[in-house]
């Protein structure tokens, strides 16, 4: 029912479906015209040394869908919990005899259908604009995403907890997405980080997602082997989503001692 | 007996009433501001993480070796390119923070029912907008002074250029950033929620304006449209002055266009606003939301 609330609101504004789809092209863009300007004769030889591809743009714009998925399981929980406190809903839908981690998930199925219809859109208008050449298993990569996702799930429970005690936290949210986005190199390969800061990036278990997938698809170095960073991701997916459930119960209840759940 | 009231009410009509009222929202915008230091985190974050993102995608472009930037420097003519991605990238955030600021003062104040009793007092009505106008031109300029500080010391960013020529084309600048934002706040008080207008127009800057690269690079239409774009001139001028040590003379090509476009863009901001005024009276609309 959550779902098909959220899916209907989706389509009553359908220029969020469009800002959705060019929102992402308009931000590689620039990206797109320096990679010119750092090319010789169209080949990026530089970025290839890093990263083992000069198809720079195949593996921004993998990074780029990506990112959309992270954003939607990461972050889209706690907003959806924002959004019912200010209208005043969720104290209400609190007192239903219904999981809450359950309501937190329901707020997610539609924001993943409508990220997948909206990621493929924009993979297909940017793919027509810049070129996007996947040569690996796309099924294998999938599957690679799979364990990633669900531990990101566990990233979102964590979030969403810190979003009731907090109530207000945008600023939070959005330097915080900044900087793991940054971070777990969605638009460049990490080892060209600064020294200093590469063990960050490595402590970031997006950071094995998102190399392993351009790993499988695109023929990319990776940081480590694929079949030690796929195990790698599933030891995250269960230890996120553990911490993430017992973390935000925990909170859930101090709220609830509080008396803040109505508050906003 | 007789008691002599001088009235010092905003009622009195002429120049220092307005000047008053003006003194008022700004006095009052002013006090919101610094009512929310939390504000004062981004304005350390934000000059330092946005640009980050392209500066760190440069360094992968550049390759371990440098040669990709050897490539960049011949083709930009830049010589640090840390601080040529930081001018294009701040003058993106200066617009998109205008946008947001001025752009939907108005509607802020429209959402939190204030809006339609300000309107009915007998003050000049574009000093609504003139107010907020103020103290976000000092916080912008804290803005950029806080993200030179912190490229320079950090990054060892260092100007070749002089200070008061920056500071020149960013005031030359000032009535086309702020005349869209005019017309922009005018807008949105009609359309109500206008999100995707401000993600149409910093779009705009992002693609067209050479933020991280030459316009050189555009294809010819592209270019054709980043002429009419006046944050392309901005962002030109700004880094001649800053790296190319550009005296007057050689900002002339940027400067004039600036105060062309300034001078279009505040007609326009101004009209937008009598217009939006004379239809809100008629339709109602000031109390909306």
């Amino acid at each position: 029912m959550i779902a098909r609330k959220d899916w209907k609101v989706f389509w009553r504004y359908p220029l969020n479906a469009v800002s959705n789809i060019f929102q992402p092209i308009i931000w590689i863009t620039p990206i797109y015209f320096m990679g010119k300007a750092f090319s010789t004769n169209g080949q990026a030889l530089g970025f290839a040394a890093y990263s083992g591809t000069g198809d720079y743009m195949s593996f921004i714009l993998l990074g780029t869908v990506l990112t959309n998925y992270i954003l939607t399981v990461f972050w889209g929980m706690g907003y959806a919990l924002k959004e019912d406190m200010d209208a005043g809903v969720l104290e209400s839908n609190w007192l239903t005899p219904v999981s809450r981690l359950l309501i937190l998930i329901g707020r997610t199925l539609t924001s993943l259908l409508t990220t997948t219809i909206t990621s493929l859109i924009m993979l297909a208008i940017a793919g027509a604009l810049f070129g996007f050449k996947p040569t690996g298993n796309t099924l294998a990569a999938f599957l690679t995403a799979i364990p990633m996702l669900l531990g990101l799930y566990g990233f979102g429970f964590a979030f969403a907890a810190i979003v009731l005690l907090m109530r207000e936290a945008n600023t939070l949210v959005d330097v915080s997405s900044f900087l793991v986005q940054g971070l777990s190199g969605t638009n460049f390969p990490v080892q060209s980080l600064p020294y200093w800061l590469i063990p960050v990036a490595m402590m970031l278990p997006l950071t094995y997602g998102l190399d392993a997938v351009r790993g499988i698809l695109l023929k990319t170095n990776t940081l480590l082997p694929i079949n030690v960073e796929v195990v790698l991701l599933i030891v995250f997916m269960f230890a996120m989503l553990w911490f993430g459930s017992w973390f935000f119960y925990r909170v859930e209840r101090r709220v609830r001692t509080l008396g803040t759940l109505g508050q906003h | 007996m007789q008691t002599s009231l001088t009235p010092r009410s905003l009622g009195q009509p002429g120049i220092l009433s307005d000047v008053r009222a003006f003194q008022a929202i700004l006095g009052r915008e002013w006090r919101i501001f610094t009512r929310y230091p939390s504000w004062m985190i981004a304005l350390f974050i934000w000059p330092l993480i946005f640009p980050m993102l392209y500066i760190l995608t440069a360094r992968a472009l550049s390759g371990p070796d440098g040669s990709g930037l050897v490539v960049f420097m011949k083709t930009t003519g830049a010589s640090d390119f840390i601080g040529y991605i930081v001018i294009g990238t701040t003058v993106w955030m200066w617009q998109n923070i205008v946008l947001w600021d001025v752009g939907f003062s108005l509607r802020n104040e429209q959402m939190r029912g204030t809006l339609e009793s300000n309107w009915l007092s007998p003050t000049w009505r574009f000093s609504y907008l003139l107010g907020h106008t103020g103290p976000q031109i000092v916080s912008m300029l804290m803005f950029i002074s806080i993200t030179a500080l912190e490229f320079g010391l950090l990054f060892g960013v260092k100007l070749h250029g002089s200070v008061w020529m920056i500071l020149l084309v960013m005031l030359a600048a000032i009535p086309s950033i702020y005349g869209l934002g005019f017309a922009f706040a005018s807008l949105v008080i009609t359309v109500k929620e206008a999100n995707a207008f401000v993600f149409l127009i910093r779009g705009l800057v992002m693609i067209f304006c050479g933020i991280t690269f030459p316009i050189s690079l555009l294809p010819g239409w592209m270019q054709s449209i980043a002429k009419w774009l006046p944050q392309t001139y901005l962002i030109h001028g700004m880094r001649a002055a800053a790296f190319s040590n550009a005296g007057i003379t050689e900002l002339l090509p940027d400067l004039i266009p600036l105060l062309l476009f300034g001078t279009f863009w505040l007609v326009v901001g101004y009209s937008t606003f009598l217009w939006m005024e004379r239809r809100a009276r008629r339709t109602g609309a000031i109390g909306q939301y």
